[in-house]
């Protein structure tokens, strides 16, 4: 029962939780607009704007609305509840002197400001500043600060609300941003004019309320007016955070986060703020055919014809591997495809995982996100969550930072932004883990919602089946899949590997996986491979086969390629995602796709057409009403499975467990797909973070 | 004219030096007798004689100082108590707690280890200036007799309380004198206020239950409980009580600090204490009453006015730290009050927007009216901007910055004026820095 | 630069028609006559240009400028200095002031707008349509065999 309080806001007595603030107060109940700057939802109260001031009646000074708990409030001497004003002339006079002291030192640049026409100090001071300035001083200047190839810098515009430090050090986990000097002389800065190394820092930009930190990339590029705003789902890792894609005709010029408390909260990763610049180059867009060893520019026709001819040969010498980035309505048009033609050879586990055969749970992040958040103890098994996902390493940060919250961590070390305790490196350790009683093995034993997450990346092969038995052991013996809590989680890191194993686009009877696809076509016995997407893969093994590939970026999959056909990148289709908690997500398309390609699942089509063997649907509703029929999971868009306890013995297949490390999958956070290979930004980033390129690190001189 | 203090009544013996400071001396003169005695009388009878003697801070707010030490939980929960002294004494005029450091440090050692007890709290921080070295010296030597001779440390005086006191010098910022930006400095960060809502009796030092008090508080409390309650309340007015340390500085034939009962007039504290304002009374121009960060009074205001916190209220001033700063008539005052914007502006920590922005625009406002390069108007927008700033911070510095401007406007605008029309008439007034 | 827009009043009769009817062949009669009997010339510019200045002081006590454009009459003709001097930035002829003429400068030409000379932008049809790239722009793959 939530503790309530009585206060009256503006005349209207209101029933209000204790723990809101004024400020929360006023605007749910009293139905206030309440202005601020450095008070952020998502970050600690500094309150240091001083606009958020509202009256309490009686009081001496206007407060904080911002920092001021209804709990705090104390009733007036006759009992009746605190009187809070938020419309009154003491109000107004508050925030026009603090809007004008705001003013004074900003330079006022608007029309050669990047933030100009989404900046809350504009809006701002048209809704709450006076009509002109009094101040005839000389303004402050301030010298810009180096942050990277990501963020830029112009911090005479800086109103020192802090958010962007708060930022750094409590979501990011970085101390790299402070406030340096006093007075009119403080500076944000990051110390020492080093790049942020944190593959979260795009995120200041969004919190800077003015155009302080804006982006470097889109630095002069177009005005937030101009664009055309779509929500959409990201690719980048199977988080599936919900991105806006902003753009000007057929160019994407930016991406910013939508917020979704159960998915990304409001943050989005580096990687998916910023791969835009990628969309533009190294783009598939138009059909080739290799003639005479040579890749010759052909048209669909011609280029349909071929892979018809050849997808027409006996199906057992046939195979098809779906890609990291590939809607769910491509590969069921593809599964569809390759159902009617008797090919058994089809895998969407690009990264040779055999798992997705067991119920829906044994592959599910099932704790589901926000879950993480009633967690007391996580082991991380084989996983760098802050580089496979990085909005799930923020989560468990945020968990952590509250408090009551042990992180283990078995596998390759490496710096996550919270402590960790290094209980092992190998899949054997785990047995170890699972025998031991001391350190974080008791706590984590005698945890109430101990959670455990194991990378995609560990579950490889035979040795993945049998780490996965291991674990389903050590889940049955903490008793951590129950009704109302499931702690077993697989980290995926590829978007489209739930939706590819909720439909089955795994190796039916007698079918080959990709490991063995591979294999088979280096030896001769698979004659075709239908690449979808697929570029993570060992492609010298696929030299004497016939590789068909259909995707958007000339990446590993189109240089061994005889066809290739131009697909669409994920801003430039609609499609259905499915993220590691099993959450089905709809994108949305943005800009047309580049020149000739077309939409993944329309080429499939066509191609079935151009076989005589016509799939059962003439649009995409009609392929996601048989993705649907084929597959209820697709059914419940926007929402996690719910809880749904099952057997984790069952789980992969005994064997010898390895004593090898378990490495992690990501050695480039930055380039890990077609699409940040191809981006300018990233190979900066890359080469900036990863120290590459340390002169890159120092600002320019 | 009302009688003067005794030197029986004075607090602090040794305030200017010519005793021994050291623990012999200082148990000649009274301190750490019966010490063990008021402890054992219990926590609530030593609040309750706080109380009853109507002590008040003497740090500059004037908040009752057994009140606030009621604020702390009456039980030591899951977190542990503590005391804060507040030695980093930087308002500009005053002067005090150097000298009682100087030559008393065993009584605010003392005073420590009774408010300690007082309110549970095993460990008691003093956080110095950083520019006070031989106070410091001093202090440490004070500190490591009274743990030598048993009177702190383990079971101290014998009460079973124990007791640890830890001297923390400060880095010489003006803002540390904030009790929450003190605090945030003695936990290591960067001195800047913090919002309250908490209260440091409810989350203080590491998140503690903290109480912070000024030095000449602390200081003056074993001998209150020595002399008693109605002893130190028969000084001063009501809600005035007892006596005080004021230093005296500025245009008077003899600087001094002086302890003296509350109420007394102005005009007999200057006399009697300070030789007199130089030239003579009816040279005067003008006082500054309670260091820097109090509005200035006037003469006519000063020819009666009683030096207390109540009385100078009235007349919208304050008694602050008793730092009495005293202006004849050869004072530019605009001048004076432009070094002390300029003193707000320097010492802004830069937090908060009003005061950040605000200080350095009042303090260029104030030095072309020192020329007289402005406008009459910008007179009232002055006003206007110290009243925007006042009131809207975190903390107190923003008041601090504006009530000496506001003063100065409120009662010597023509002067303003008057020097703005001679400049527009092409005859600037050169001034010279304010002595 | 000149020549192509004296193509547009010819000598002859024609030309006398021309001025009759037309006032941007030349001034026309009115305006000749009206100049001729108020003001006297005071000046040629070096493109035929010819400037007078009435003798009368109008009402806001200055005297009257005039320009009467050689061949088509076009305002954009008349160089810098004389330009002052028609609208009273320079009281003196621009003979008895003396005005520093830059390395960098050019040499004055009429507005160019509507004629074969005019300014066209990079990208423009007229010029080969080549353009510098724009954020739309993509780069396609090729296969670099």
């Amino acid at each position: 029962m939530t503790d309530l309080r009585k206060l009256n806001i503006d005349g209207t007595e209101y029933e209000v939780p204790a723990d809101y603030t004024l400020m929360q107060a006023c605007e749910e109940y009293g139905g206030a607009e309440i202005p601020r700057f450095c008070y952020h939802e998502r970050l600690s109260v500094a309150g240091n704007c001083r606009m958020c001031l509202v009256e309490w009646v009686g009081a001496p000074k206007p407060q904080a609305s911002c920092a001021l708990q209804v709990k705090d409030m104390r009733p007036n001497r006759d009992g009746t509840p605190a009187n809070i004003r938020t419309n009154t002339e003491v109000v107004k006079k508050a925030r026009e002197g603090v809007m004008e002291f705001l003013l004074i030192n900003h330079p006022l640049d608007c029309p050669i400001c990047d933030q100009g026409g989404e900046c809350d100090l504009q809006d701002q001071a048209m809704g709450y500043g006076r009509d002109a300035t009094r101040f005839e001083e000389n303004k402050r200047a301030v010298d810009d600060k180096h942050m990277g190839p990501l963020v830029n810098t112009v911090m005479t515009r800086c109103i020192q609300c802090t958010r962007c430090v708060r930022f750094i050090t409590e979501v990011a986990g970085v101390q790299e941003i402070g406030l340096v000097n006093r007075g009119e002389n403080a500076e944000i800065t990051t110390y020492l004019e080093k790049s942020l190394t944190s593959e979260m820092s795009g995120n200041v930009i969004d919190l800077c309320p003015v155009g302080a930190l804006t982006s470097k990339p889109y630095a002069f590029n177009a005005r937030p007016w101009e664009l055309d705003k779509v929500d959409s789902i990201d690719v980048m890792d199977a988080v599936g955070c919900n991105i806006r894609v902003d753009s000007r005709r057929d160019a994407v010029l930016r991406i910013l986060p939508v917020t979704n408390d159960d998915v990304n909260e409001e943050w989005i990763s580096d990687k998916t703020r910023f791969v835009w610049d990628g969309l533009a180059r190294q783009r598939l867009d138009r059909p080739f055919i290799r003639k005479d060893g040579k890749l010759q520019p052909a048209n669909w026709d011609e280029a349909l014809a071929v892979v018809a001819e050849k997808l027409s040969a006996d199906p057992s010498r046939i195979a098809a591997i779906a890609g990291d980035l590939c809607d769910a309505e491509s590969m069921k048009a593809l599964k569809d495809l390759m159902d009617s033609l008797g090919v058994r050879n089809i895998d969407c586990r690009q990264d040779g995982s055999l798992i997705g055969e067991g119920p829906r749970q044994s592959y599910l992040f099932n704790t589901t996100i926000s879950g993480i958040e009633d967690a007391d103890a996580i082991l991380l098994i084989g996983t760098n969550p802050r580089h496979e996902a990085p909005l799930i390493n923020t989560r468990i940060r945020k968990t952590w930072i509250d408090g009551n919250l042990e992180i283990g961590l078995i596998g390759e070390a490496a710096d996550l932004t919270y402590t960790v305790d290094h209980v092992g490196t190998s899949a054997a350790d785990v047995a170890t883990f699972a025998k031991s009683k001391s350190g974080f093995a008791k706590t984590f034993k005698a945890a109430k919602n101990p959670v455990i997450i194991v990378g995609a990346a560990a579950l490889r092969g035979e040795a993945g089946l049998a780490l996965l038995e291991a674990i389903g052991q050590l889940a049955k013996s903490v008793n951590l899949v129950r009704d109302d809590f499931n702690g077993f989680n697989v980290l995926h890191s590829a978007a489209s590997r739930v939706g590819g194993l909720d439909m089955g686009f795994i190796p039916g009877e007698g079918g080959l996986a990709t490991d063995a696809i591979l294999d088979a076509a280096q030896q001769g016995a698979i004659e075709t491979v239908y690449l979808m997407g697929a570029d993570e893969l060992d492609t010298s093994k696929l030299k004497d086969a016939f590789v068909i590939y259909q995707g958007h970026h000339g990446d590993n999959g189109a240089h061994v390629a005889d066809v290739i056909l131009p697909g669409a990148a994920y801003t430039e289709k609609s499609g259905l995602y499915v993220n590691m908690e099993g959450r089905v997500q709809l994108s949305s398309r943005a800009v047309a796709p580049k020149g000739e390609a077309k939409e993944d699942w329309a080429i499939i089509r066509a191609l079935s057409a151009k076989m005589n063997r016509v799939l059962p649907y003439d649009s995409l509703e009609a392929l996601r009403v048989k993705l649907m029929d084929d597959c209820p999971s697709f059914l419940s868009i926007d929402s996690a499975p719910s809880l749904e306890a099952f057997d984790p013995t069952t789980l992969g297949k005994a064997g010898e467990l390895s004593t090898d490390m378990l490495k992690n999958p990501i050695a480039d956070f930055y380039m890990t797909n077609p699409i940040a290979r191809a981006s300018n930004v990233m190979a900066e980033c890359s080469a900036v973070i990863a120290g590459l390129n340390p002169e890159l690190n120092e600002a320019a001189e | 004219m009302a009688d003067l203090l005794r030197d029986e009544d004075r607090i602090f013996k040794n305030l200017y030096g010519l005793h021994d400071w050291k623990l012999d001396g200082a148990r000649q003169r009274g301190a750490w007798e019966g010490t063990a005695a008021m402890l054992g009388q219990g926590r609530d009878w030593i609040i309750d004689q706080v109380k009853a003697s109507g002590l008040r801070g003497r740090g500059g707010a004037g908040f009752p100082t057994g009140l606030k030490w009621s604020f702390m939980p009456k039980e030591v929960g899951n977190r542990p108590h503590y005391l804060v002294v507040n030695a980093d004494e930087s308002e500009p005029g005053t002067c005090k707690d150097r000298e009682m450091m100087r030559h008393d440090p065993h009584l605010l050692i003392e005073g420590c280890l009774v408010a300690s007890f007082a309110m549970q709290a095993n460990a008691c921080y003093i956080y110095l200036r950083g520019e006070y070295v031989l106070e410091r010296n001093r202090l440490q030597a004070a500190i490591d007799e009274a743990y030598a001779a048993g009177l702190v440390g383990k079971n101290a005086c014998g009460s079973g309380f124990d007791f640890d006191i830890y001297m923390h010098h400060g880095a010489g910022a003006y803002i540390c004198g904030e009790e929450t930006a003190l605090l945030e400095s003695l936990e290591g960060k960067k001195g800047q206020p913090r919002l309250k809502p908490p209260f440091p009796a409810n989350a203080g030092l590491y998140g503690c239950p903290t109480t912070v008090n000024n030095v000449e508080s602390i200081a003056v409390v074993p001998t209150i409980l020595r002399k008693g309650a109605d002893w130190f309340s028969s000084f001063g007015r009501d809600n005035n009580k007892g006596t005080k340390v004021f230093s005296i500085s500025g245009h008077v034939n003899r600087p001094c600090n002086v302890e003296e009962a509350m109420s007394i007039p102005m005009k007999q504290l200057l006399e009697h204490h300070a030789g007199g304002v130089r030239g003579g009374w009816d040279n005067l121009k003008c006082v500054i009453p309670g260091g820097s960060s109090v509005p200035l009074l006037p003469k006519e205001i000063c020819d009666t006015v009683l030096m207390d916190f109540d009385a100078l209220r009235e007349h919208q001033s304050g008694l602050g730290t008793a730092a009495v700063i005293v202006m004849d008539q050869s004072t530019d005052v605009v001048k004076a009050i432009a070094r002390l914007s300029y003193f707000y502006k320097h010492e802004s920590c830069g937090q908060c927007t009003p005061c950040r922005e605000g200080t350095g625009w009042m303090w260029r406002v104030m030095e072309r009216m020192v020329v007289g390069n402005a406008k009459t108007s910008e007179i009232d927008m002055l006003l206007d901007v110290t009243k925007q700033i006042e009131g809207h911070t975190i903390c107190a510095l923003g008041d601090a910055a504006a009530w000496p401007i506001q003063g100065l406007i409120r009662h010597f605008r023509p002067e303003i004026e008057e020097r703005i029309n001679l400049y527009r008439n092409d005859k600037p007034v050169f001034v010279q820095a304010a002595e | 630069m000149h020549s192509h827009m004296n193509r547009l009043s010819g000598v002859g009769p024609l030309d006398f028609i021309k001025r009759l009817f037309t006032w941007w062949n030349g001034s026309t009669l009115g305006t000749l006559l009206q100049i001729r009997s108020k003001a006297v010339q005071v000046g040629e510019d070096e493109y035929g240009n010819r400037y007078f200045e009435s003798e009368k002081l109008r009402y806001d006590g200055r005297n009257r400028r005039y320009v009467l454009y050689s061949d088509y009459a076009e305002a954009s003709k008349v160089p810098p200095v004389w330009n002052g001097w028609l609208h009273h930035t320079y009281d003196e002829l621009p003979s008895e002031i003396d005005i520093k003429v830059h390395g960098w400068q050019g040499s004055h030409v009429p507005n160019m707008t509507g004629t074969p000379f005019a300014y066209k932008p990079k990208g423009s049809l007229d010029r080969g349509g080549v353009r510098d790239a724009v954020a739309s722009d993509y780069e396609a793959w090729s296969p670099g065999e």
